[in-house]
This record gives structure tokens, C-alpha cells and sequence, in this order.
């Protein structure tokens, strides 16, 4: 394998994952705050609003994952090598 | 395969083997081994479960009974929800197999140690854990949701893809082949992630430190099946009623 | 670090889509039928069943409530019914008490009365007998006075 591609692959693997994790780690920390707001508002919808969370903190770390693929992808499963 | 470290230095248990498979012909077709062998595991479980719950059924629930009762009334409240009280009963089949197979198979890939049985190549893991299946899954979901627009609105169901204007037709197109690849891609992706960030704590520190890691799997695991049978049976649900645009009108 | 990135030579790697995908696909299918006819159908049938039993037997016991409070109502009213016509006949027996005993006070009163009357009557003609008496006696005595003063004189 070219030493090029090579190390241009581990640091776009480095990278895709790094950036991908911005995004949602700012939305996970936006939705937790809005979600104990929430609950510090309306105790007794704790567990609606807990159920909620969950399921949108998965949405968003499914973002993250994309960038995982993509960084295995280039690992394990480079198409240019 | 990447060496993350020198041969001499790798533990017995842990190994990172990604992308290896262990490859079976039939007829001509490769097709991998070990997802078939954890998924026979799998279905079997789901079975003998089912037949036990449903051997002798009672009107007041114990033991295996409840629990399938249980988990049988969180799929119908889940497919009440996406698809609405009308239509949801001949839906529950197909979202409540999504759910206990995929539930099922990433808890198996998550508590059974697979990894002791050695195959001639590739290991054994989760069957979600190949892209195969989470594509399989996520193509009959695609093929339900088209089945279900169909078979409610007939040729009317193609007025969804020019519903609030027909500028929207390329992106509407577009959402049928996206929606399957995100639902493969993050079920595949969250699986994969899981047991490779395991196994590499393990390959690092094989005592105790990837616990917390292992339960954050289990975790994550279950609310991965919660959000790919949710999601299928919101994809079911919105093909069936239309855009919202035509029910305001 | 050995970089081998053979895997997606040598047939594999991690996006590997090949026969495993449609059998897969009928397996899963197999699978739902299979839990359909397993799992969904009895089960389903069961929560169903157990939900109108529930229901039933919820609307039956109301029933039942409603008809031990009407069966309440009726005893607590015939109970008032009772507790009056008691306090009724209660009332009545005074007055009769009552009445009998201003009556007899009454006659009691009168045959008092009566006695005395009677009583005054006698002692005004003992009272009267006394002062003829005593008249007869004054007319005698004033007679003989007469005689021996008559005497005296003559």
C-alpha cells in the first residue's frame, strides 16, 4: 500500500470520527440541559421526558457512528489500498 | 487487518478480527458462516421462549408467560403510538420480530462469550454485528413501508413524493433510499462500535476496566432495538396516513 | 506498524453484502411468521381476552355497587319510616298520659271544691242555728230582765 494513502487514511479516520463527534456532543449536552430543565419544571414527567432523551441521545450518537463507519472504513476496509 | 500490537503480545481471549468472515458455499454462494450460526442461536431462543409463554396460557400470568406478555404489550403500546390505534394490529408481527431479533441478538453478542468458540476464520459475534443483516432488516422495513402505502392508498400513495410541492420530488425520492441506509448504518454502526470499543479495553486491560464499557453496551444495545423497530413502525405509519399536508386540507 | 489491508482482497472485509443478505431476509421473515403463530396470536389473545374479562367483571361489580347502595337507600329510608311512626306513637302516649292525668287533676280539683262548698254550707247553718239559738236566749233573757224590773216597779 502506498505510505501515502496509508497515512492519509489513519488521519482521515482520526479526523472523521474527532469531527463527527462535535456535533452531537453539543446536541447531546443541549437536549440533556433542556431535559433536566424539563424535569425540574415537571417532576412528575420525569419518566416521559427520560424516555424521550434516551431515544433522541440515540439519534444523535447515531451521528457520531456515521463517523465511526466512515473511520473503519478507511482502517479495515480501505477502498484505495 | 490492522496490528494494533506485536503477536507476541496479544492475550489469548482477545483478538480484533474485523472483517474477517467465515465463509460458507451453497450453491455457488458465499455467505457468512457465523451470522447464520448466531442467528439459528438467536431464532431459537426467540422460539423456544414464545413456545414456553404460549405452552399454557393462563389468565392470570406467571413466570415466562408475563414476561413475553410484557415485553408483547411494550410492542403494542410502541406500534400504537407510531402507526395509531386503527391500523397498528396487523403491524405488530413484523415491529415485534424487529425488536426481540435485534434485542435479542445484540444482548447475545453483548453477554454470551461467543469468543471462546473458535472458528477456522472470523469470530463469532452478534448477527447485527454484519452489515448483512442490519440491511436485510432495514430493506424489509422499506419494502413493509411500501407495502403498507400500497396496500392503504393504492397509486394515490405516489402523491406523498410531490405532497408540499413537486420542487420536493428529488428529496422525497431520495428519503426512500436514505431512510434504509440510515436505519442499517446506525444499527451496524452503534453494534460494531460497542464490541470493538470492548474489544479493545480488553485487548488493553482484559480485568474489570471494560465493564462499565459492557454495560454501557447492554445499554445502548436494547435502546438501539427500541429505536430501529420505533422507527420502522413510524416509517409504516406515516406511508399509511400521508403527508399532514393532505389531512389539513 | 503493518499495514494489511488484504481483508478486501481476499473477498471480506467489513462491508462484505453477498448471499447472507437475502437469506437472511427470508429467515427473518420465517421468523416473524413463526412468532406470529407462537407468540402474537396466543399471547394477543390472551391481553385481549383478559382485558374484556377485566372489563366485564368491572362493569358487573358496579352494577353490583350500585345495587347494595339503592338496597342501603331503601333500608335507611324504611328506618326513618320506623323511627318516625315510633316518635308518633311515642307523642300520642303522652298526650293520652296527659290528658288522663289534667282529667283526673281536674276531678280531683272538683270534688275538692265540692267538699269544701259543702264543708262552708254546714258550718253556715250551724252558724246560722247558733245565732237563732242565741236570739231565742237574748229575747228570754231580755223577757225576765222585763219581768223583775215590772216586779221591781210595782
Amino acid at each position: 500500500m502506498d505510505p501515502i494513502v496509508a497515512s492519509a487514511s489513519v488521519l482521515a479516520a482520526a479526523f472523521a470520527v474527532g469531527l463527527a463527534a462535535i456535533g452531537p456532543g453539543i446536541g447531546q449536552g443541549n437536549a440533556a440541559g433542556q431535559a433536566v430543565e424539563g424535569i425540574a419544571r415537571q417532576p412528575e414527567a420525569e419518566g416521559k421526558i427520560r424516555g424521550t432523551l434516551l431515544l433522541s441521545l440515540a439519534f444523535m450518537e447515531a451521528l457520531t457512528i456515521y463517523g465511526l463507519v466512515v473511520a473503519l472504513v478507511l482502517l479495515f476496509a480501505n477502498p484505495f489500498s | 487487518m490492522l496490528n494494533l500490537v506485536p503477536n507476541s503480545f496479544v492475550p489469548l481471549l482477545a483478538e480484533l478480527e474485523v472483517g474477517k468472515h467465515f465463509y460458507w458455499e451453497i450453491g455457488g454462494l458465499k455467505i457468512h458462516g457465523q451470522v447464520f450460526l448466531t442467528s439459528w442461536f438467536v431464532i431459537a431462543a426467540l422460539v423456544i421462549i414464545s413456545v414456553l409463554a404460549s405452552r399454557k396460557v393462563e389468565r392470570i400470568p406467571t413466570g415466562v408467560q408475563n414476561l413475553m406478555e410484557y415485553a408483547l404489550e411494550f410492542i403494542r403500546d410502541l406500534a400504537k403510538n407510531q402507526i395509531g390505534e386503527k391500523e397498528y394490529r396487523p403491524w405488530v408481527p413484523f415491529v415485534g420480530t424487529l425488536f426481540l431479533f435485534i434485542f435479542v441478538s445484540n444482548w447475545s453478542g453483548a453477554l454470551i462469550p461467543w469468543k471462546l468458540l473458535h472458528l477456522p476464520s472470523g469470530e463469532l459475534a452478534a448477527p447485527t454485528n454484519d452489515i448483512n443483516t442490519t440491511v436485510a432488516l432495514a430493506l424489509l422495513t422499506s419494502l413493509a413501508y411500501f407495502y403498507a402505502g400500497f396496500s392503504k392508498r393504492g397509486l394515490g400513495y405516489f402523491a406523498r413524493y410531490i405532497e408540499p410541492t413537486p420542487i420536493l420530488l428529488p428529496i422525497n425520492i431520495l428519503e426512500d433510499f436514505t431512510k434504509p441506509l440510515s436505519l442499517s448504518f446506525r444499527l451496524f454502526g452503534n453494534i460494531l462500535a460497542d464490541e470493538l470499543v470492548v474489544a479493545v479495553l480488553v485487548l488493553l486491560v482484559p480485568l474489570f476496566v471494560p465493564l462499565p464499557v459492557m454495560i454501557l453496551g447492554l445499554f445502548t444495545s436494547a435502546i438501539q432495538a427500541l429505536i430501529f423497530a420505533t422507527l420502522a413502525a413510524a416509517y409504516i405509519g406515516e406511508a399509511m396516513e400521508g403527508h399532514g399536508a393532505e389531512e389539513h386540507e | 506498524m503493518n499495514w494489511t489491508l488484504i481483508l478486501a482482497e481476499e473477498a471480506g472485509g467489513l462491508f462484505d453484502l453477498d448471499a447472507t443478505l437475502p437469506l437472511m431476509a427470508i429467515q427473518f421473515v420465517i421468523l416473524a411468521v413463526i412468532l406470529n403463530a407462537v407468540l402474537y396470536k396466543p399471547l394477543g389473545n390472551a391481553i385481549d381476552g383478559r382485558n374484556d374479562y377485566v372489563r366485564t367483571s368491572l362493569a358487573e361489580a358496579k352494577e353490583r355497587l350500585a345495587q347494595a347502595e339503592k338496597v342501603a337507600q331503601q333500608y335507611e329510608q324504611e328506618l326513618a319510616d320506623t323511627r318516625r311512626k315510633a316518635q308518633s306513637v311515642v307523642a300520642a302516649a303522652q298526650a293520652e298520659a296527659q290528658t288522663l292525668a289534667a282529667e283526673q287533676v281536674a276531678q280531683a280539683q272538683q270534688e275538692a271544691q265540692a267538699q269544701r262548698e259543702q264543708a262552708q254550707k254546714e258550718l253556715d247553718q250551724q252558724k246560722a242555728a247558733a245565732l237563732s239559738s242565741l236570739e231565742g236566749q237574748v229575747d228570754d233573757l231580755s223577757r225576765q230582765l222585763l219581768d223583775k224590773l215590772l216586779s221591781i216597779a210595782a
